[in-house]
């Protein structure tokens, strides 16, 4: 008896001493997928590579950890996660509130957002605003422009496809704004090119290829692309429940290639334009 | 086409090593299926009341549930098996089991059961005359098991363990969600990652049937050899 529970207290604190040293995170691997470019592909050589690829070595660098990458399969890349095959996962996962409970995600550092488009000339297009904001962490000057947008949309019609977060975005901030909702996004864009409405919102992705044709020429991206609350928190790093303080190293590390502009470079550098949040 | 070529650029060697990963998943798991098969056959036919339940147990399981669930299960609860094992011995920590070890002893858990009953379908359909004959002029036990019975077991059994073949080289496609760069894996990248699904989708599928005609062939060879001495009618 006396044995056995000496036995199970060395174990104990054999088990103790190893996860004390586990905690000082010297090396972070990383799940990605590899398959889902920009974001997270692989080369003909059987290299990964892409946005997030760069961010992850990036981030490592900043956090002082020694990274690897380990290529998982889509359907168990949160199993896989929580069994420990590697601590954080990098691949293109949007933070949704199923996933949150289940694993922690770090802020998100990149979404498309969503953009407003107006007749050029227009109010909302003669006025200047932040090229991006981030509705979760704004500065005084980003809430001054967000307010600045509620004034020169008072009054005006704005439409939206219904039941969309965009919808829910004019209910919620523009209420002196007239809202009109659409059953579907080529309504909305028709609408807007025969100037029925004074404005248009919806996913940046989703107008990109309206403006470029004919009946979009009139048209343009106006007022700042939008992220945070209503729209969502992004792409975000998937984290352990457990692993709270690398879950701090990652969102301090984030702060630090947004602040430097190190995220736009990538985001530009992979997508052709500015996807950073 | 330049998309598939060989080198760095083209994905036409990263193709072939997965196909011969395939094979190798394959091969060992039907090497294991076989193992698993034989010693269940002789089981079920001859072995204590107990054991036979278990073994009944095992192929009614493993043929009634889906092959990717098995798989999920020794993947993701295997991993967690061999993890809470070694924490009662005090480690603590991710213990990595190689995917191709949990692939081919997946894929081999199920081509055992097939096999399973393919082999105690072709000992009961050795001829109990000859059995018994060599019981009559007092032959020993093992010399009767190695000339009569083994070899003859074998030439019956081939055609069902072709087909068993067959279905464990399918089988491997599932193990791609473990990682594990074989085929299906390695054609979902390259499409993903080059956009073109149709490209890799069909090359793999070339590839596939490239193994499964090959090697069909491979039994039906066997299969003449293995029925030289048999009567032909």
């Amino acid at each position: 008896m006396f044995k056995k529970t000496l036995w199970l207290s060395l174990a104990l604190a054999l088990g103790m001493v190893l996860t004390a040293q586990a905690k000082e995170w010297k090396t972070v691997r990383i799940g990605t997928e590899g398959a889902y470019p920009p974001w997270n592909a692989t080369d003909a050589n059987g290299n990964l590579v892409g946005a997030e690829i760069d961010l992850g070595r990036e981030l490592c660098k900043r956090m002082q950890v020694e990274c690897t990458f380990v290529a998982q399969d889509w359907d168990g890349i949160i199993p896989a996660l929580q069994q420990g095959k590697y601590d954080a996962i990098i691949a293109g996962m949007s933070i949704t509130p199923e996933r949150q409970e289940v694993i922690n995600f770090s802020q998100g550092y990149m979404t498309d957002g969503a953009s407003f488009i107006t007749a050029k000339g227009s109010d909302l297009d003669s006025s200047s605003f932040p090229e991006k904001i981030n509705l979760d962490r704004m500065s005084a000057n980003e809430k001054a422009a967000i307010d600045r947008l509620v004034e020169v949309l008072d009054g005006k019609t704005i439409g939206v496809q219904s039941a969309t977060i965009h919808a829910n975005f004019v209910e919620k901030y523009l209420t002196g704004s007239t809202m009109r909702t659409y059953q579907t996004q080529d309504d909305l864009n028709l609408d807007m090119a025969s100037g029925r409405i004074d404005a248009a919102l919806a996913d940046t992705g989703a107008f990109e290829e309206f403006l470029e044709s004919d009946s979009g020429q009139s048209l343009t991206f106006a007022g700042p692309r939008m992220s945070g609350d209503v729209f969502g928190a992004g792409v975000g790093i998937g984290l352990r429940k457990s692993d709270t303080d690398l879950l701090g190293l990652f969102n301090k590390a984030i702060d630090s290639v947004r602040a430097d502009g190190t995220l736009s470079r990538i985001s530009n550098q992979w997508f052709g334009k500015d996807i950073s949040m | 086409m330049e998309k598939l070529a060989f080198g760095p650029n083209g994905w036409g060697d990263e193709m072939l090593l997965a196909m011969l990963m395939t094979l190798a998943v394959s091969v060992c798991s039907l090497l294991l299926g076989t193992v698993i098969g034989t010693l269940l056959a002789w089981v079920k036919l001859s072995g204590p009341r107990v054991l036979r339940w278990l073994a009944n147990g095992y192929t009614t399981l493993i043929r009634g549930v889906p092959e990717l669930l098995i798989i999920y299960l020794l993947f993701f609860g295997g991993n967690g098996a061999v993890m809470f094992v070694a924490s009662i011995f005090g480690h603590e920590g991710y213990i990595e089991v190689p995917a191709f070890a949990i692939g081919v002893v997946a894929v081999g858990l199920i081509s055992g059961a097939y096999s399973t009953e393919v082999i105690r379908g072709a000992v009961q359909a050795v001829s109990k005359g000859q059995l018994e004959a060599a019981h009559a002029i007092g032959m020993p036990r093992m010399t009767l098991f190695s000339r009569v019975l083994v070899p003859q077991t074998a030439r019956l059994a081939l055609p069902g363990m072709g087909n068993v073949w067959q279905l464990t080289l399918k089988d491997t496609a599932l193990i791609s969600v473990t990682g594990l760069v074989e085929l299906m894996r390695q054609a979902y990248v390259a499409s993903g990652s080059e956009r073109s699904p149709f490209l890799f989708y069909s090359t793999a599928a070339v590839l596939f049937l490239v193994l499964t005609s090959l090697s069909e062939r491979g039994f039906v060879r066997a299969e003449r050899w293995a029925n030289r001495g048999a009567s032909r009618t």
